[in-house]
């Protein structure tokens, strides 16, 4: 999978890279600008590119425009947008036209080679990212008359995963169950919230997000 | 600058120009004097013309008799009545005596008893030193320099010695005869009537002369007031001359007639003088009731440009620390050079600059009038001096608590950054390193054990440091906005919070600033004493003004004096030149009303 990587802390860049190609990824271009990183995607035709969101010259919101104007002209790309701190308010401005092969994950996160590289293949495969701390935020408010208290822990433990963007596939592995068993679990919990069953990944996390953020 | 004067004299020697004096009870008598010289007045007109009329068995009038009574009626009225108006000035009584004179004389010349044609003889040169003196002393009443009494001096000369002189020498055949008559001599008596008419004739001149001058070196508004009484020496000049010229031929009446309209004239001008002042004074008089009431500033501004009759007139107040004038909004005024149409009075209380009132030039002939307004409002004007340097002040606080604010922010901005640029960076670069290293460790227990535990107290110290740089400046409201951030707050908060911007550009920052910490703190307190389910967060522009809304439907009664959380709020709203507001009544939930001014 080929990947080109934006950031101008160079040293951290070139950190990611080694560890993205010790994760057996191909990193075909680094760069330090959004102008850069525009450049090239286009000449490159990555599957993905990871990019962090501070970026010069204004060190504010270059790297996330740069991820729109991305998946807007080169939809064949995905974006993994990397930031400082986990902003709900950014994610949701990420994902606000669609999650499909776009992410948004805590930079520091890449430490976890096996996180990262799991999230960097699914934004390449047109799947979805969301920082666990997100979705753990979205969860964590009380509410009057809460669907969410009708959820059995296991059925819990599964709708964070889905808001965080993985498959059924991927829940099956991080929980240890068939995938049977997950998809049981993910249409009782649709039933319980009341959402609308059976669609595709990136749309459900778009679903989900939205019934925590209510 | 142009500084209006009244026209400079000794104070003491001005009586009654401008003071009205009250009009007291014991005056009752000159009350009743006036009253009987109405009376004397009128008779006396009334007698000449039936005398005349009767002696010299005219069916007619001419013009001329009715006008030598109606110019000794208009001395006499004219005189009663400033008299009235001023008992305490010699102003009025000098009139009615000029116009006294005037009539006795005439009357008495129709005697038959020569004692009393002998006055009248005696009279009708006696009333040169009573015009002479009113011409001189005016407008005090009083002769105010030994030059002014050389003036009377050619008067007093022809008009007592000289005239008796003449009486003792002239042989007349008019009326019952000259009752002083000791040595008939008529060459005597005419060289002395010869000096007397050429004494007279020079004192009108001189006289004339100095008034002249007198009246030229005035101010504009004095020549006002003069201009009447340089008439009436003009018609002595006049009249004496006539005097000479009938020694040779017969003068056109048509002369005599011009001399007996301007004394008519004078008198009623010098009155109308008198009375102007007074509607003059009936202005001030109505300012000091609209003065009574405290008026806001634009208030006082209006109530001096209606008694000075200029609506343009502008007030600036006197900043003794910055030694300047300001307007009533704090800020700098220039006054104007004199020459460009305004003019410039400066008010005075207790001997210190207090404002100055930028007025139109004309108004600079008004000087007594200007004088009341501004001795009138002296001390309005200091309060509202008082009132603008306060506001002065208070603009330069706000400002100063605005600069501190910001320069806060500015500082914990700069330290987020660097946070954020250097040690964060560098950390995640640090744990990118240990973990190359521990995929290298592989099978090596204790040191994947030792380096995993590091990389742990790695993670968590990363955690603190975000929580850290976040809690020095949210960089997400300074890098994507409002929107961003407050939706950020919002699903940190531990209940669902509405939240709803229509802001779509980006505002100045420590106005994003301050909405983001009010609504920051709201939800904290919202989460620690509301007992709410739900809170809304509503941010919009309404007529240059951000207002910014917490609203939350739990327990109430949060007290905003209590905590300071909202009072750091507030201070730095008003920092803002804005306003924070909290409703919370028990049991009806909490509602935090910010407005913050951004134009």
């Amino acid at each position: 999978m080929r990947v080109v990587l934006a950031d101008d802390a160079v040293l951290l860049r070139e950190g990611v890279a080694r560890l993205l190609t010790e994760a057996g990824f191909d990193v075909v271009g680094q760069c330090s600008t959004a102008e850069d990183l525009l450049l090239k995607v286009r000449s490159y035709s990555p599957d993905v590119a990871v990019t962090d969101i501070r970026m010069p010259p204004t060190q504010t919101d270059e790297g996330l425009r740069a991820a729109l104007e991305i998946r807007s002209r080169h939809p064949k790309v995905g974006v993994l947008v990397l930031s400082q701190h986990a902003d709900v308010g950014l994610a949701m401005k990420l994902l606000a036209e669609s999650a499909e092969g776009v992410g948004y994950m805590l930079k520091d996160r890449v430490e976890d080679i096996d996180e990262f590289a799991e999230a960097v293949r699914r934004v390449g495969h047109g799947g979805s990212v969301i920082d666990p701390t997100i979705v753990s935020q979205l969860l964590g408010r009380r509410r009057g008359d809460d669907p969410l208290e009708r959820l059995t822990p296991r059925e819990r433990e599964v709708l964070e995963l889905m808001a965080e963007g993985r498959s059924n596939q991927g829940i099956a592995e991080r929980l240890v169950v068939t995938e049977r068993a997950v998809q049981k679990h993910i249409t009782s919990i649709f039933q319980k919230l009341g959402l609308p069953a059976g669609s595709e990944d990136h749309r459900r996390v778009l679903a989900v997000l939205a019934f925590l953020r209510s | 600058m142009a500084t209006a004067q009244l026209p400079r004299r000794d104070s003491r020697a001005r009586p009654g120009l401008l003071d009205p004096g009250p009009e007291r009870a014991d005056d009752a008598l000159a009350r009743w004097i006036r009253h009987a010289l109405w009376l004397l007045g009128f008779g006396a007109g009334v007698g000449v013309l039936a005398l005349t009329l009767s002696s010299e068995g005219r069916a007619s009038l001419d013009v001329s008799l009715v006008l030598t009574v109606l110019a000794g009626w208009s001395f006499i009225a004219s005189g009663l009545i400033a008299w009235r108006h001023r008992p305490e000035g010699r102003l009025g009584p000098i009139m009615a005596a000029v116009g006294f004179v005037w009539l006795a004389w005439r009357l008495l010349a129709h005697s038959d008893w020569s004692p009393a044609f002998t006055a009248a003889l005696w009279l009708s040169d006696l009333w040169a030193i009573v015009f002479a003196f009113f011409l001189v002393s005016f407008p005090y009443g009083r002769i105010a320099s030994k030059r002014d009494y050389a003036l009377m001096a050619p008067f007093v000369v022809a008009v007592v010695p000289l005239e008796l002189l003449w009486l003792l020498f002239w042989r007349t055949d008019e009326g019952p005869g000259n009752a002083l008559l000791v040595w008939p001599n008529t060459t005597v008596a005419e060289n002395v009537d010869a000096v007397q008419r050429a004494l007279i004739v020079t004192g009108s001149i001189v006289l004339t002369g100095v008034l002249t001058r007198r009246w030229l070196v005035a101010s504009p508004a004095f020549r006002r007031v003069l201009t009447p009484i340089l008439t009436g020496a003009a018609a002595i000049l006049l009249g004496s001359s006539l005097t000479v010229v009938a020694k040779v031929t017969e003068p056109p009446a048509i002369l005599e007639w011009v001399v007996l309209s301007a004394l008519c004239a004078v008198p009623l001008a010098v009155l109308g003088g008198l009375l102007r002042a007074r509607l003059a004074r009936s202005a001030v008089g109505d300012l000091m009731v609209e003065l009574r009431d405290a008026p806001s500033p634009g208030e006082l501004r209006d109530a001096l440009a209606r008694a000075l009759h200029d609506p343009s007139m502008e007030i600036a107040y006197w900043v003794p620390e910055y030694e300047t004038y300001v307007g009533p909004d704090g800020r700098s005024v220039r006054l104007p050079a004199s020459g460009d149409g305004r003019a410039v009075t400066t008010v005075e209380h207790g001997g210190r600059a207090v404002a100055a009132l930028i007025h139109d030039e004309s108004l600079a002939d008004e000087p007594e009038l200007v004088g009341a307004v501004t001795a009138a409002a002296a001390i309005a004007l200091e309060n509202e001096r008082l009132q603008a340097d306060l506001r002065a002040r208070l603009e330069e606080l706000r400002g100063s608590r605005a600069r501190i604010v910001e320069a806060g922010d500015a500082e914990r901005r700069r330290l987020e950054r660097n946070l954020h640029d250097g040690t964060q960076q560098q950390l995640v670069s640090v744990a990118i390193g240990l973990r190359l290293v521990a995929s290298r460790l592989e099978g090596d227990s204790e040191a994947a054990e030792l380096l995993a535990a590091a990389r742990d107290e790695l993670a968590a110290a990363l955690d603190e440091l975000r929580e850290l740089a976040q809690g020095i400046h949210p960089a997400v409201l300074t890098d994507h906005g409002l929107d961003v951030a407050l939706e950020t707050l919002a699903a940190r908060a531990p209940l669902p919070v509405r939240v709803r911007v229509e802001v779509a550009e980006r505002l100045p920052e420590a106005v994003e600033v301050a909405a983001y910490y009010l609504v920051a703190e709201g939800l904290t307190n919202v989460a620690k004493y509301a007992g709410a389910s739900t809170a809304s967060v509503a941010v919009e522009r309404e007529d240059g003004r951000l207002v910014v809304q917490v609203a939350d439907d739990g327990v109430g009664g949060a007290d905003p004096a209590h905590g300071s959380g909202l009072r750091g709020l507030a201070d730095r709203v008003e920092a803002l030149n804005g306003r924070l507001r909290v409703w919370s009544p028990a049991g009806g939930g909490t509602k935090v009303l910010a407005e913050i001014p951004c134009a």
